[in-house]
């Protein structure tokens, strides 16, 4: 990964990391925002002008790519390059989630 | 048919928050929007006054049907995209939480926002005040002043004087903006 990607991603905001993981399985953007919707609870929601603008980004930077697309909506899904990304961000989230529970974890 | 009404309105590309005020405000009147014909001509139709959202996105290249799909996935009705911007509207009554009632739903894709217009619209400008505009402005001394001259002189000034109004204006509000989102 070049450095400007880990710039951008490393860490990534809370809507990035919740599409890039949504992505395992591929899905539309509103698909996308209601599964994040479900998983949290209607704790995040993430709009369409923030969904759309981040999926354009992060099909550029080629973290994702299009699948195919159905009845007008573009389906997505993780690149081997994402994979790599989200294992860097999920490591970096364990490590804060341990850390704030007293534990000590090096990753 | 229903009665409508056009109305000359001037928005800035910085006034996108008022205008899209401005259209709830209408339609809370009983005036809901139709469409936009020439730029700052609004028509409107004659309706219930109701509560409805109104938002506006930039996007530099026309609204594709992927994009326009998404939106309405998510119950946002496409009412046309002018010069730069596409119009969104919502009614209220169908927004089902507080974050359903705005397109954007984290800081960052505002400031981008915010950027695009900055560099996809005020560059552009910049460019041509400093490349045309400017150059000419300091070629006015040579005018031998007959009546035409005077009347084009006086024509071009005032749009010298617009021209720097828009930027500065525009440049101040996105940039005022710009630093209240990133607080």
């Amino acid at each position: 990964m070049d450095s400007k990607l880990r710039k951008i991603y490393v860490p990534m905001s809370e809507t990035a990391f919740y599409i890039l993981y949504s992505l395992q399985q591929p899905q539309h953007g509103y698909g996308i925002g209601q599964a994040v919707k479900e998983m949290t609870n209607d704790e995040v929601s993430i709009s369409p002008g923030t969904m759309y603008g981040t999926l354009s980004k992060m099909e550029k930077d080629g973290l994702i790519d299009l699948v195919k697309e159905e009845d007008k909506r573009k389906i997505y899904q993780i690149t081997d390059l994402g994979k790599e990304v989200l294992k860097i961000e999920l490591n970096r989230i364990k490590r804060i989630y341990k850390n704030s529970l007293g534990e000590k974890y090096y990753g | 048919m229903a009665k409508t009404k056009t109305q000359m309105k001037i928005f800035t590309i910085a006034d996108y928050k008022e205008e899209e005020k401005w259209l709830e405000n209408q339609h809370s009147n009983g005036w809901k929007l139709i469409k936009i014909n020439l730029p700052f001509f609004y028509t409107f139709e004659k309706v219930q006054p109701e509560k409805v959202i109104y938002q506006l996105d930039f996007k530099e290249k026309e609204a594709t049907d992927d994009y326009i799909k998404m939106y309405e996935d998510y119950g946002w009705q496409h009412l046309g995209y002018y010069l730069g911007w596409n119009y969104f509207r919502k009614y209220e009554s169908a927004a089902t939480s507080e974050s359903d009632k705005e397109i954007f739903s984290d800081t960052e894709s505002k400031i981008e926002m915010i950027e695009q217009v900055f560099k996809t619209r005020m560059l552009p400008v910049l460019t041509i005040f400093v490349a045309v505009m400017l150059p000419n402005f300091c070629g006015l001394d040579k005018l031998d002043f007959s009546p035409s001259e005077i009347v084009f002189t006086i024509i071009y000034l005032v749009v010298f004087a617009l021209y720097i109004w828009g930027i500065i204006h525009c440049g101040i509000k996105l940039t005022k903006m710009k630093k209240e989102l990133e607080k």
